[in-house]
């Protein structure tokens, strides 16, 4: 039995997901990142386009998107082709993508039934929503 | 109906905002800070951007950041996803205390505490980044129970070595720690803690440099995630800047990850001591009122 205070002379064994895992995480990735740069690139130049009076004082100044921070704002904003709900929607999108990525990682830790790696995974995600839904909401 | 004509002003505006993402997203996956450090001082400084849209924008940068690397450093096995998730539940819930404590101070008209703050952690960082400057691998360091016990392991093929290359994450408590500390500084800051958890993963887990950029890459954007929701609810993420600033920070992280796997650890190292210097005193600068 090797001491803890041992250090390892052999290459350790390499513990990793299936490669189906980084396949899978690789895409939700990309997806997650491309569509929210097309919500957004879209939602810009449609701001732009709307907005010929506008200056960047008066950008950096307001903010378009406060009307849409709740779940029915956002829906009858989207409903109604607000260029504001459009860019809330982007700016959501970006924040969920990770979030997606730890779903991802926790079914495939519980796929090869890895207890540990599955608990640790579903806190950090109960954590995340705890966040999303609670925290911020409340110190608005 | 949609106007014919467009403010020039404003598009300006907005082609410099990619453009200057573009170059944080390249600076940012080179270092695993995550581009956040370089936009935030550069949206204060030149954009006229108060301090807490400023993080709400660097949020955007780490996200950008993170997602566009972390998919091409996944790809590739360079980031490590079990380590990476194992420390998450550490910087998380710093990243969310970090993001409440932002709301607090800017309620409470305190954004030059801010600035400082972040001036000083960028400083506390320095010296032990150029202590440990020429090192190209680490010393093989004994696994701790935890890591064990988490199969905290891995390898990957050193393009820049020209071998494979085995690792096994040593010090698992105190790179918890630090994690933590981490995600406050993300939550905080909006610059995604990148600084604290590439040095402790390599020097608490003991990975080489490579592994622990990637991975830091990959973690970023789930600390960020949980900051950027209390921001973002909080009214600090404004999308006329942080569209642009994602765009651009993307495609610059896109190229910086195409350039990662062929450079040596001393190459990544030395773009980030700088970047780390030059932004910590204009932080602090900005912080006392200084020009």
């Amino acid at each position: 039995m090797t001491s803890n205070s041992t250090p390892a002379l052999d290459p350790p064994a390499v513990h990793r997901l299936p490669d189906a895992a980084y396949v899978r995480m690789t895409f939700v990735l990309r997806l997650g990142l491309g569509l929210a740069l097309v919500i957004l690139g879209g939602g810009i130049v449609a701001y732009l386009l709307a907005n010929p009076g506008e200056t960047s004082q008066s950008v950096l100044s307001s903010n378009p998107i406060l009307g849409y921070l709740s779940v029915p704002g956002l829906g009858s904003g989207l409903a109604g082709g607000s260029i504001g709900a459009v860019l809330t929607l982007g700016l959501i999108v970006l924040v969920a993508t990770p979030i997606v990525r730890v779903v991802s990682g926790l079914y495939y830790f519980r796929k090869v039934g890895e207890r540990a790696m599955t608990a640790i995974t579903f806190s950090v995600l109960v954590l995340l929503l705890l966040g999303l839904l609670v925290i911020g909401p409340h110190v608005r | 109906m949609v106007a014919l004509w467009v403010s020039v002003e404003l598009a300006l505006f907005v082609v410099l905002l990619i453009l200057v993402a573009v170059a944080a997203g390249l600076v940012g996956s080179l270092t695993g800070l995550g581009g956040g450090v370089v936009v935030i001082p550069l949206l204060i400084i030149f954009f006229g951007a108060s301090v807490p849209i400023a993080i709400g924008t660097g949020f955007v940068t780490i996200l950008a950041t993170s997602s566009a690397t972390g998919a091409a450093y996944v790809r590739d096995r360079l980031s490590d996803i079990r380590i990476g998730m194992f420390l998450e539940i550490a910087t998380v819930p710093g990243a969310l205390l970090g993001a409440t404590a932002t709301v607090f101070l800017t309620h409470a008209n305190l954004e030059s505490v801010l600035l400082i703050a972040l001036g000083a952690v960028l400083f506390a960082i320095i010296p032990g980044s150029l202590a440990r400057r020429h090192i190209e691998l680490p010393e093989p360091q004994p696994q701790d129970a935890r890591s064990r016990y988490l199969g905290l392991t891995g390898g990957y093929h050193d393009e820049a070595l020209g071998k494979d290359v085995t690792y096994q994450g040593a010090r698992t408590s105190p790179a918890l720690g630090v994690m933590f500390g981490a995600g406050i500084v993300s939550g905080m800051f909006g610059i995604g803690g990148g600084v604290f958890k590439v040095l402790a993963l390599e020097r608490f887990l003991n990975l080489p440099m490579k592994v622990s950029t990637a991975t830091s890459n990959f973690m970023i954007g789930v600390t960020a995630a949980a900051g950027a929701g209390v921001m973002l609810a909080a009214g600090y993420v404004n999308p006329i800047v942080a569209a642009p600033v994602a765009i651009g920070t993307a495609f610059g992280a896109f190229l910086g990850s195409r350039v990662l796997p062929g450079l040596r650890n001393r190459t990544v190292r030395l773009l980030f001591l700088p970047v780390i210097a030059a932004l910590a005193i204009e932080m602090v600068l900005r912080g006392l009122g200084l020009p």
